[in-house]
C-alpha cells in the first residue's frame, strides 16, 4: 500500500469524434478509462487504486463542447467546464440553480478544468474506497466504513446497501431538480436518460455510480425549458468553503404563483449514493404558501427513513434545516 | 530609537524567485547519472518484517538497487528509524527504498517487491493503551523512559527506551468521565506553590476535561533530498528549516566528516517545526547515493509526507482552575495524557507552561504521561503544547470568568503577565513583557467594549460570538555565532546559517548587522543556504527563536567588524579605537572625519594586515562550523565573526493576544469570521511586513486548528482517514476573513540589541484560542472541551441529539 | 481461467474473495451440454414404449402441505439464484433485500421440512440404502415411493441447500438487517472462505437445479411434476414405475 504520485505506464488515445471514442471504449471495455477534465481520474491512477490499461482522452471532441439553445431548453456539451457554467448567460439567466451549484464545486482551479460530465460521473469519495481498499464498491466483499467503529462522518443517511458512500456531485442534484436529460452515445446510437435515472445506487450496481456502460459516453446534458427562470434555491454545506465536498447540499426549483407553490423539485446531495429526490416534500408543499410556516411544517419529512451511522447523525438536522431554507426561500 | 533599517519594510532577496517560480528547491536539482529513489512503506500499523523478496524488482530494466534497514546503523525504539524492520509502528512507515533510472520505474518496482510481515497488536488512542490489559504500540510497552545511566554506559543509543505504564479500569473510567484519576501513576510531574491551600482561597473553581487532536504538518514541499559524492565529499540538496545547526547531525547521518559535507538548501517549502533538524530519511538519501556511487534523489509523495512529515501531538486532559474574588487565578491543577504517535514526544509540560505564564497562577501542579500510539510520529509543530493548550484553555477560562462575573478581557487583563511575570515549574523570570499593553491595544483596535454591547442574536438563525485568546512561546536563545565580511569592493557580505523557511526572518535578522554597521541595505549581500558560501553556526529556525537570537548574532558580528575597523584606523591615523566612529560606510576619527577609511579601504587594509582582521586568526569560542567558514574566507576582506555572549537571563517571551467576532449559523453549524485582530508582543518590530505575515499566517492556521484540521484513525485497522490535503482540510481563502487586523506593542526587549523577540508560534496560539472562545460565546458558553470544533459538532449541540464525540476519544471525528 | 478470486485485505495481505464467477459459465455450459447430450441419447436409444395412462384410478403421492413446501422452496431457490446471479451477469436490479428475504424463506421452509420429514413423514422412504444402488443397473428392480435418481437428487439438493443456507446465514450476519447492524470483520480471510463456500454451493445448486428441472420436464418423468402440482399419479403410472410392495400409498 505504498503511495505513488507519478502516472503509471499506460496507453493514451485522443479521439476527435464520439464514434471513435466509443469504439475505443467498447474495445477496451473495463480496461479503458474515459477522461475529460481528469479531476477524478488522475488521483485514482496515480494512487494505483484503479488500473486501466488505456486512457481515452475526450477533450479533443469538439462536438462535446459548448452550450446551445434548443427548441425545448438548452443543451450543454459534456466537456463544458464548471467555470463556463458559472459564466454562461443562458445558464446564469435561466438556470441559475445550475450555475450556483457549479460555482460551489471544489476550487477555481478545479472548476477551470473540471467538466459537467465529469462532475456528474465522478466516483464516490469514501476515504476507505479512495485509499484503494478492496471494499464492496471496489469489487470486494465488505464495507470498511459501515462498521461499529468505522469513520463515516461523510457517509450516507439513506438507501445504503452494503456501500454507504454518498454522491459527491454538486451539479448532479441540481440537474435532477431541473429534470435534465442525459444524452448517452455508444458511437452508433444515442439514448437519453432522465438525470434522476442516470445515477444508480449500490443496491442496483455497487461498483458504478451511473447507468453508463462500458463503451458508452455521456455526450451532453439537456435541460428542458420547463424550469427556466423558476424560483431556485441552492445551498451546499461543507467543512470548507473552497475545495471540499458537501456534507449536505440542497437543490430546489419551484414554480410559485402569488406566493403559492404550484410545483417543485427538491433534491438533496451527499445523503445517499445518488442525488436524493425529496418527493415527500414536493408533495407536501404543493399548493402551499412559500413561507416559514410551510417550511416548518414539512421539513421533518426530509429525514424520515434516515438510517444514520456512527458519526453522521448531524446530517439529519442539517438536511432538515436546508430543506427548511429551500422552502422558505432564504438562508 | 530611530533606526536606519529596524522597523522598516524591505524586499527579501528570495521573494522574486518565489513569485516567478525561479526559486529552486531540492527537487529541482539534477546531476548527470542521477537516479530516483522511492519509499516502500508499511501497510500494517504494527509488526515486523519477516522477509523481503526484491528479486523481481531488481530484475526490472532501469532498477539500480534497493536499500533496507540492514544498510543503516541499527536503531532501537523509541528512536524513529529511517527504515523499519523489527519494529513497524505505524501505517506508512518506510521499510525500504528502491532506486531506478526514472521515477516511473522506481514506482513500478515498488509494486514488484514482496514483503512478509508479522502483525502485532496496535492502538490509536492513548487511553486504550493506558488501560490495564490494553494493547501496546511497541512489544515492550507504551511510553518513553529515560535511561541516563544506561546511555552513559553506552547500552542504548539515545538514553531512552520504551517502557510500560498502565492505569486501572476505574482510573481510566474516571478520567474519561472528566474526573481526576486518583492514585494513577504519572510519567512526569511538577508543581510550585501550595496548590491545595490556594484552591481553598478560591471562590470560583471549575473542573473540565479536554481533548486536542493532533494534526499533520503537511509541508507543501514534500520532503526531498538529492545527494552525490565526489572526491570524498557529500553534496546534499535538502529541505530543512535550519541550515548550519543541523550540519553536524546530517554529517553523522550520512557518515561523513562535517568538513566534507556540503549542504545546499536555499529555499524550503514549509516545515512548521517538522524540518528544524535533519530527519531520518535524509540518512537514506545520503547513504543510498554512496552505496550506488551515483547521484540520487529521494522525493516522497504527498501521502508519504502525511506519514513521515511529522505531526502535532494530541492531548487528553483534565484541568481544575480556581479564581479568587479579585479575579486572580489562585491555583491550577492540570493532568495531560499526550499522544506521542509512534515516536517523538508529547508536549504536556509545554502546555502546562502556557497556563503558568499566561495566567500567572499563585500555585500550580502538572502531571502528565507521554504515550505512544500506532499513529504517525509526532514532533514540534508551531507552538507544540502551548498552542493546543491555548485552544482548549480559552473557553474553559471563559467559563470560569463568567461564573465569577468577569468580562472575558477583564479576566485576561487581571492575570496578564507583566514584566515581573514568572514562568514554568521553576518560576523563572522573563526578559520583559508589555503584554498588558498589548491587550489594551488589541481590545481597542477590535472594539471589544462596543462588540460586547451588540446583541448576540443577529437574526432568527444567526448568532454572534466574540472571543479573546492568548498565545505564548519562549522566543529566543543565545550563544550562536555571527559572521560577516566586508569586501575590498565595499560590499558587506552578511552570512547566516539560519534556514529559509519562508518567513524571511533569515534576511530580517541580518538587518541588525546593517543597522549596527550603519550601512545601506543595498550594499549588503546575503550569503545563506549553501555550505560553500561559508556560513556561521546559527540557531535553528524554529520555536519563535530566530528574530531574538540572530539579531544578537548579527549585532555581535557587526561589533566585531567595527572593532577591527577602528583598530585598523587607529593604527593608521592615531589615537585609540574609542576615538573613532562609523557612519556613511566609513570608519573615521570622531574629531576629524576626514581621517578615516571607507569600508572598502578598510577591507583592503584588513587583507594586507591579515591575522584576525581578515580571518586568519579567530576567536576560540566560535563553533567549529563558523571556524571552518572563517578559515575559508580568510584573506578576502575584513571579517566580523563573534559568538553571542551578550547578557541574557530568564525566558524571552513571545506573546500575542487575539480577538475574534463570528457569525454562527445555527442551521448549518458553520460560521463566518467577521473580524480578527491579533496583537503581537514581540518587542520591537524589525520587519513590519514580516510581522503581518506571521500574524496573518498564524491566524489562518489557528483557525484551521480550531475548526478544521485533525488526525482521524480507524481504530479497527489503524488506517488514517485524511492523508491528502483535501482530506486534512487546512482552511481556504473563503474560510478566513478578507481583512485581518494585526499590530504590535512594539516596545523594546532590553536583552536584544534591537529590542526584538520572536512571535511565530504565539501568532497561531492566540488565533485558535480566540476562535474557540468566540464559538463558545456564540453557543451560550457551551464547551466542546475539544479541538477542532466542526460543523457536525455544532449541529449536534444545537440539536441536542447527544451524538457529539465523548469519553475523551481522540484521533476521531 | 481462475477458480478462486483473491483480493487484498485492509493491510494488503492476499485473502480469498470468493469463487470465480467464470465458473458460472462453465457450470451453465457444461450442464447444458450434458443435458442436451442426455436428451439426444434418450431420444435416440429410448425404446418405444407406451406411456402409462394418466387416466383411471389416482394414487396420492404428495400431501398438499408437501407440495406447498416444494414449490415455496423451489420459488425461493430460483429467486436466490436469480438475484444472486443478476449482479454477476450485469443485470441492474436491487437484488440484495430480495435475496436475503428469499434466503430466510428457504431457511424456514427447510427447517419445517426437516421437522416434518423426521416426525410426520415416512423418513425411511427417502433413505438411500445399498440396495438402491442396484436399481439403475437392473431394469427388473423397481423403486418404492422414490427412485434412486429421486433420492439422489433429494440428498444432493439437501446437502447443497443446507450448504447455501449455512454459508448464507454467515454472510447474512455481515450485512445490515432490520434486526442488527453489520459488525466489524476481524478476519477477512474467514469472510472470504464463507463467500467461497457460498459461491461454490451456489454453482452446484445451479447445476443440480438445472438437472432437476430438466428431468422434471422430461416426457417420461413429467407425471411426477404433475403430481407435485396435483398431488396424485395414476395407478398405471405407479405400477409402471414403482414396486407396490415397497410403496403402499394411502
Amino acid at each position: 500500500m505504498s503511495s505513488h504520485d507519478v502516472m503509471p505506464d499506460m496507453g493514451l488515445y485522443q479521439p476527435v469524434t464520439v464514434e471513435d471514442a466509443a469504439g475505443i471504449a467498447r474495445q477496451y471495455s473495463e480496461r479503458g478509462w474515459l477522461v475529460g477534465g481528469g479531476q477524478d481520474t488522475y488521483g485514482w491512477l496515480k494512487d494505483r487504486a484503479k488500473r486501466p490499461e488505456v486512457l481515452i482522452d475526450l477533450k479533443g471532441i469538439e462536438s462535446m463542447r459548448g452550450i446551445r439553445e434548443t427548441a425545448d431548453g438548452i443543451e450543454i456539451g459534456a466537456l463544458v467546464t464548471l467555470t463556463e457554467l458559472t459564466r454562461d448567460p443562458l445558464i446564469t439567466e435561466r438556470y441559475s440553480l445550475l450555475a450556483e451549484a457549479a460555482g460551489r464545486v471544489a476550487s477555481p482551479q478545479i472548476r477551470n478544468v473540471g467538466t459537467i460530465a465529469g462532475n456528474v460521473s465522478q466516483d464516490v469519495r469514501c476515504w476507505y474506497y479512495r485509499r484503494g481498499l478492496n471494499c464492496y464498491r471496489a469489487g470486494g466483499n465488505l464495507c470498511y466504513a459501515d462498521t461499529p467503529e468505522g469513520m463515516n462522518r461523510e457517509h450516507a443517511l439513506f438507501n445504503a446497501s452494503r456501500c454507504v458512500a454518498v454522491t459527491p456531485s454538486d451539479t448532479g442534484p441540481a440537474l435532477v431538480a431541473l429534470e435534465a436529460q442525459m444524452v448517452i452515445s455508444n458511437g452508433s446510437s444515442e439514448r437519453v436518460v432522465a438525470a434522476e435515472d442516470f445515477f444508480v445506487g449500490p443496491n442496483v450496481d455497487i461498483t458504478h455510480t451511473t447507468v453508463l456502460r462500458p463503451g458508452e459516453i455521456l455526450t451532453a446534458v439537456r435541460i428542458p425549458a420547463k424550469w427556466a427562470n423558476a424560483e431556485f434555491y441552492f445551498e451546499k454545506v461543507a467543512d470548507r468553503n473552497v475545495w471540499d465536498f458537501a456534507l449536505v447540499s440542497i437543490s430546489a426549483a419551484m414554480r410559485v404563483n402569488n406566493g403559492v407553490i404550484e410545483e417543485s423539485r427538491m433534491v438533496a446531495g451527499a445523503v445517499e449514493a445518488t442525488p436524493r429526490r425529496l418527493d415527500r416534500i414536493e408533495q407536501a408543499i404543493r399548493g402551499k404558501a412559500r413561507n416559514q410556516e410551510t417550511a416548518d411544517e414539512v421539513a421533518a419529512l426530509a429525514i424520515q427513513g434516515a438510517r444514520p451511522l456512527n458519526y453522521n447523525h448531524f446530517k439529519m438536522p442539517l438536511l432538515e434545516n436546508l430543506v427548511n431554507r429551500a422552502v422558505r426561500g432564504h438562508a | 530609537m530611530t533606526y536606519m533599517h529596524i522597523g522598516k519594510d524591505f524586499t527579501p532577496p528570495d521573494v522574486e524567485g518565489k513569485v516567478t517560480g525561479a526559486a529552486r528547491y531540492a527537487e529541482d536539482f539534477r546531476r548527470d547519472g542521477m537516479v530516483f529513489a522511492r519509499l516502500l512503506t508499511s501497510p500494517i500499523p504494527s509488526g515486523r518484517v519477516v522477509s523481503i523478496d526484491a528479486s523481481e524488482a531488481l530484475a526490472m530494466p532501469g532498477v539500480v538497487g534497493i536499500f533496507t534497514a540492514d544498510d543503516l546503523p541499527p536503531s532501537a525504539p523509541p528512536a524513529n528509524p529511517a527504515l523499519a524492520k523489527e519494529f513497524i509502528t505505524y501505517v506508512g512507515q518506510p521499510i525500504l527504498a528502491v532506486a531506478a533510472e526514472s521515477e516511473e520505474i522506481a514506482e513500478a518496482a515498488i509494486e514488484r517487491i514482496a514483503i512478509e510481515f508479522e502483525r502485532r497488536p496496535f492502538v490509536v488512542d492513548p487511553l486504550d493503551t493506558l488501560i490495564e490489559g490494553g494493547p501496546d504500540p511497541y512489544p515492550m510497552g507504551n511510553t518513553l523512559i529515560r535511561e541516563g545511566a544506561a546511555a552513559a554506559a553506552g547500552t542504548t543509543a539515545s538514553g531512552t527506551a520504551v517502557g510500560s505504564i498502565k492505569w486501572t479500569l476505574d482510573q481510566i473510567t474516571a478520567f474519561r468521565a472528566g474526573r481526576f484519576p486518583t492514585g494513577a501513576p504519572w510519567g512526569e510531574e511538577w508543581a510550585y506553590g501550595d496548590v491545595d491551600a490556594n484552591f481553598a482561597q478560591c471562590s470560583t473553581i471549575i473542573e473540565e476535561p479536554f481533548v486536542t487532536i493532533g494534526q499533520p504538518h503537511h509541508s507543501l514541499e514534500s520532503r526531498t533530498g538529492m545527494a552525490y559524492w565526489e572526491n570524498g565529499k557529500c553534496y546534499f540538496h535538502g529541505s530543512l528549516q535550519s541550515h548550519t545547526v543541523g550540519h553536524a547531525q546530517l554529517a553523522r547521518m550520512v557518515d561523513v566528516d562535517p568538513a566534507n559535507l556540503v549542504f545546499i538548501n536555499e529555499n524550503t517549502g514549509g516545515g512548521f517545526g517538522s524540518k528544524i533538524f535533519p530527519y531520518p530519511m535524509m540518512a537514506v538519501t545520503g547513504r543510498f547515493a554512496k552505496a550506488l556511487n551515483r547521484p540520487l534523489q529521494l522525493r516522497i509523495t504527498r501521502a508519504d509526507e502525511f506519514y513521515i512529515g511529522s505531526a502535532r501531538s494530541g492531548m487528553q486532559g483534565w484541568i481544575k482552575v480556581g479564581l479568587r474574588d479579585n479575579g486572580r487565578v489562585g491555583a491550577v491543577d492540570i493532568a495531560i495524557i499526550g499522544d506521542a504517535g509512534s515516536g517523538g514526544g508529547a508536549s504536556g509540560s509545554s502546555a502546562a507552561e502556557h497556563v503558568s505564564i499566561m495566567y500567572q497562577p499563585e500555585a500550580m501542579r502538572y502531571r502528565g504521561i507521554s504515550l505512544y500510539t500506532n499513529t504517525t510520529p509526532r514532533g514540534a509543530q508551531r507552538g507544540p503544547g502551548q498552542n493546543e493548550m491555548a485552544a482548549v484553555l480559552s473557553p474553559i477560562m471563559d467559563k470560569a470568568g463568567r461564573q465569577a462575573g468577569l468580562d472575558l478581557v477583564e479576566l485576561r487583563r487581571i492575570n496578564a503577565p507583566g514584566a515581573d511575570a514568572k514562568v514554568g515549574p521553576r518560576q523563572g523570570d522573563i526578559s520583559s513583557s508589555y503584554y498588558p499593553q498589548a491587550i489594551e491595544q488589541g481590545a481597542a483596535l477590535f472594539g471589544w467594549e462596543q462588540k460586547r454591547a451588540l446583541p448576540r442574536q443577529i437574526s432568527a438563525t444567526k448568532v454572534r460570538g466574540i472571543g479573546v485568546g492568548e498565545g505564548y512561546h519562549s522566543a529566543g536563545a543565545s550563544g550562536y555565532d555571527g559572521l560577516l565580511r566586508i569586501a575590498p569592493d565595499g560590499k558587506i557580505h552578511l552570512h547566516t546559517g539560519v534556514g529559509n523557511l519562508g518567513t524571511y526572518s533569515y534576511a530580517a535578522v541580518l538587518r541588525a548587522a546593517a543597522e549596527t554597521l550603519q550601512c545601506s541595505w543595498e550594499n549588503c549581500v546575503i550569503a545563506h543556504g549553501h555550505s560553500d558560501l561559508h556560513l556561521p553556526h546559527s540557531t535553528y529556525q524554529g520555536g519563535s527563536n530566530t528574530i531574538f537570537t540572530e539579531t544578537r548574532s548579527s549585532h555581535v558580528a557587526a561589533l566585531d567588524a567595527i572593532r577591527k575597523m577602528k583598530q585598523i584606523a587607529a593604527a593608521d591615523f592615531g589615537g585609540s579605537v574609542d576615538d573613532y566612529s562609523i557612519g556613511g560606510e566609513r570608519v573615521f576619527l570622531t574629531s576629524d572625519s576626514s581621517k578615516g577609511y571607507t569600508y572598502a579601504e578598510v577591507a583592503q587594509k584588513a587583507i594586507e594586515l591579515g591575522g584576525e582582521y581578515s580571518g586568519q586568526v579567530f576567536a576560540e569560542d566560535l563553533n567549529d562550523t563558523t571556524k571552518r567558514s572563517v578559515q575559508a574566507m580568510a584573506g578576502t576582506g575584513l571579517i566580523g565573526a563573534a559568538k553571542d555572549t551578550l547578557p541574557k537571563s530568564g525566558t524571552t517571551p513571545g506573546m500575542a493576544v487575539a480577538f475574534v467576532e463570528i457569525e454562527l449559523d445555527t442551521e448549518t453549524g458553520k460560521f463566518d469570521i467577521l473580524d480578527y485582530t491579533g496583537i503581537a508582543e514581540c518587542g520591537t518590530v524589525i520587519h513590519p511586513k514580516g510581522l503581518r505575515q506571521a500574524m496573518n499566517g498564524g491566524g489562518v492556521w489557528g483557525f484551521g486548528m480550531a475548526a478544521f484540521e485533525r488526525h482521524v484513525y480507524d481504530p479497527q485497522n489503524g488506517l488514517p482517514a485524511n492523508v491528502g490535503l483535501y482530506q486534512s482540510k487546512p482552511p481556504t481563502y473563503l474560510d478566513v476573513p478578507l481583512q485581518m487586523k494585526s499590530g504590535a506593542a512594539d516596545m523594546p526587549d532590553p536583552q536584544s540589541p534591537v529590542g526584538s523577540r520572536g512571535i511565530g508560534e504565539p501568532a497561531q496560539g492566540c488565533a485558535v484560542a480566540a476562535l474557540m472562545s468566540a464559538i463558545s460565546d456564540a453557543l451560550d458558553g457551551h464547551l466542546f472541551n475539544r479541538t477542532p470544533v466542526t460543523p457536525d459538532m455544532i449541529l449536534n449541540q444545537i440539536a441536542q441529539n447527544g451524538y457529539n464525540t465523548g469519553d475523551l476519544k481522540t484521533n476521531t471525528f | 481461467m481462475e477458480i478462486i478470486r483473491y483480493r487484498y485485505d485492509v493491510w494488503g495481505e492476499e485473502v480469498i474473495l470468493g469463487v470465480s464467477w467464470d465458473l458460472l459459465w462453465v457450470v451453465a455450459v457444461t450442464a447444458l451440454i450434458l443435458l442436451a447430450a442426455h436428451a439426444i441419447f434418450m431420444a435416440a436409444l429410448a425404446k418405444k414404449k407406451a406411456k402409462p395412462s394418466s387416466e383411471g384410478k389416482r394414487v396420492k403421492r404428495h400431501d398438499a402441505i408437501d407440495r406447498a413446501f416444494h414449490w415455496i422452496m423451489a420459488g425461493s431457490v430460483l429467486t436466490l439464484i436469480a438475484t444472486g446471479i443478476a449482479p454477476i451477469v450485469g443485470l441492474r436490479i436491487s437484488w440484495l433485500n430480495i435475496h436475503w428475504i428469499a434466503g430466510l424463506v428457504l431457511t424456514f421452509v427447510v427447517i419445517f421440512h426437516i421437522i416434518r420429514a423426521m416426525f410426520w413423514q415416512d423418513f425411511k422412504a427417502m433413505l438411500l440404502g445399498p440396495a438402491d444402488f442396484k436399481e439403475p443397473f437392473d431394469e427388473t428392480i423397481k423403486p418404492g415411493k422414490y427412485s434412486f435418481e429421486q433420492k439422489g437428487m433429494h440428498w444432493a439438493m439437501t446437502v447443497l441447500v443446507l450448504g447455501v443456507i449455512a454459508t448464507g446465514i454467515l454472510l447474512f450476519l455481515n450485512i445490515n438487517t432490520p434486526w442488527w447492524d453489520r459488525p466489524s470483520v476481524a478476519d477477512e480471510g474467514a469472510l472470504g472462505i464463507y463467500f467461497l463456500l457460498h459461491g461454490t454451493a451456489t454453482l452446484a445448486l445451479v447445476a443440480f437445479t438445472a438437472i432437476h428441472i430438466y428431468f422434471a420436464v422430461r416426457p417420461e418423468k413429467i407425471f411426477y411434476t404433475r403430481s407435485m402440482v396435483t398431488g396424485w399419479i395414476s395407478e398405471a403410472e405407479m405400477k409402471e414405475n414403482h414396486d407396490t410392495n415397497k410403496w403402499k400409498p394411502e
